[in-house]
């Protein structure tokens, strides 16, 4: 046994072969947890007594907003492992991570505006969390942007990685920066430590949506990075023969 | 002479050679300051009101704009490659290049912020809170519109990107310096928040320039 299981990652191959299955896997969980949740929560879950039938973009903003947040910490985490152990799949991983943590941070932004206009009468406030996020879009964009801008592939994913890990450390400086600066957002919908507000027949639907976005960002994050693998690998000749194949 | 000593003594050198190069950031400084009345209105209360923040936004723009390629020249004549032989640490060697920039051409920038705080009519208070957050401040700022300069060294066609990716990690800065700006025009109290700017300050001078050596490194290195 030994280290074998860890060696592994090294090789691209294996981890093209190995991730394929594990996307299948992903993305019909992902898809049975989101129907089953969605459905639950836009059709049968109570309306809620102020917001009306508006609320229920929840079921598509929190599960989008916790991802934005989270992926950039697992892009942190990337950065760790690859200047660690100089693994260059963290660095694929990194890569993907970046552009799927950009979508997912504009996508809750976007969902966040359309929420607001009935609920607060304007798409955009100066709120903490709206501008918090908003610089975690500019802090990804950043990440992908250096990327774009330097041509050989190692020095670009090293780049990066420092740029993310000095990101990490300031993000919740930022973050409270922000929050002290303004503050008229909400308070969180779903804590760890407490029992949530609202009814279960309204929060359960949201834990299924929430974990079905989650496992179906993996399947996104997995889709991307055998894309990025291919890529690089071009010239391997597994890679050759599996497009002569197809 | 110390290693530290002929640093410093190049880089005056350097100015020497070049004494355009302090004066453009503080031409675009009051250039900028110049364009706000004109795109305002020339009204004198709501200038004062502004005036301070749009210091503030100028002053740092200035900067950015001052620091983008602050290794470049070092970079392409092979400088930065000699540092890496010196017997120092090569975080040492890049605070030096930073305190240096900092005090050549930084320090002449905000010297001459008073001078556009009279034109935009900022009350002396609130003129005497914009220089001490400037001088508070601009370390970090420094710092990290150098690790920009540094990470985006390698690329040919990188333009304006070293800036666009660090300017979202000055957002805590330009927040409590805002905040001293609006306690010094209510006449509150405004240490606590000195005191927060200064420790950030002296973390970002502290850690950033680990990072800008391994940036740096990471470029010479090429491909290995």
């Amino acid at each position: 046994m030994g280290w074998r299981w860890f060696h592994q990652w090294g090789s691209p191959r294996w981890f093209y072969e190995r991730a394929g299955r594990w996307q299948l896997v992903c993305g019909w969980l992902a898809l049975i947890l989101l129907v089953a949740g969605s459905l639950w929560g836009l059709g049968f879950a109570p309306v809620d007594y102020q917001q009306g039938n508006s609320y229920r973009i929840i079921y598509l903003h929190v599960p989008v907003a916790f991802l934005a947040q989270a992926m950039y910490a697992a892009m942190a985490l990337c950065a760790v492992v690859l200047f660690v152990w100089k693994m260059k799949l963290a660095d694929v991983a990194m890569q993907s991570i970046a552009v799927m943590g950009f979508a997912f941070t504009v996508l809750s932004l976007v969902s966040g505006a359309v929420w607001g206009k009935p609920t607060w009468g304007t798409y955009w406030v100066w709120d903490a969390r709206l501008t918090s996020m908003l610089i975690l879009a500019f802090l990804y964009l950043g990440a992908i942007g250096l990327r774009a801008a330097i041509q050989d592939p190692d020095q670009a994913g090293k780049a990066c990685g420092i740029l993310v890990l000095v990101g990490v450390v300031n993000l919740p400086i930022i973050k409270y920066s922000v929050e002290w600066w303004n503050t008229l957002h909400q308070p969180a919908s779903l804590k760890l430590t407490e029992k949530p507000a609202m009814p279960a027949s309204m929060w359960v639907p949201l834990l299924v949506n929430i974990l079905g976005y989650y496992i179906a960002a993996a399947y996104l994050v997995l889709g991307s990075m055998r894309a990025i693998v291919l890529e690089r690998e071009r010239r391997a000749t597994w890679v050759k023969e599996l497009i002569g194949r197809a | 002479m110390s290693i530290e000593k002929r640093m410093l003594a190049r880089e005056l050198k350097l100015i020497a050679a070049r004494p355009g190069d302090i004066f453009k950031p503080m031409w675009f400084l009051m250039l900028v300051i110049s364009m706000v009345p004109l795109a305002l209105a020339p009204d004198s209360d709501l200038l004062a009101e502004i005036g301070s923040a749009m210091i503030w936004v100028a002053t740092l723009l200035a900067l950015l704009l001052n620091t983008e390629h602050l290794f470049q020249s070092d970079f392409s004549d092979g400088v930065l490659e000699q540092w890496l032989f010196l017997d120092r640490p090569l975080a040492w060697l890049v605070g030096l290049k930073l305190i240096a920039h900092w005090l050549f051409h930084v320090l002449p920038l905000i010297l001459i912020t008073p001078i556009a705080g009279l034109m935009l009519s900022v009350s002396t208070e609130v003129l005497f809170a914009l220089l001490a957050t400037l001088f508070v401040a601009t370390p970090a700022l420094t710092c990290f519109s150098g690790l920009g300069a540094a990470l985006t060294l390698g690329s040919s066609r990188s333009g304006i990107l070293g800036v666009l990716v660090m300017m979202p990690l000055f957002v805590p800065v330009v927040i409590l310096a805002a905040g001293v700006l609006i306690r010094a025009t209510d006449g509150s109290d405004t240490l606590p928040l000195m005191a927060l700017l200064g420790a950030f300050s002296v973390v970002a001078a502290t850690l950033v320039p680990i990072a800008v050596s391994a940036a740096i490194r990471l470029n010479i290195g090429g491909s290995n």
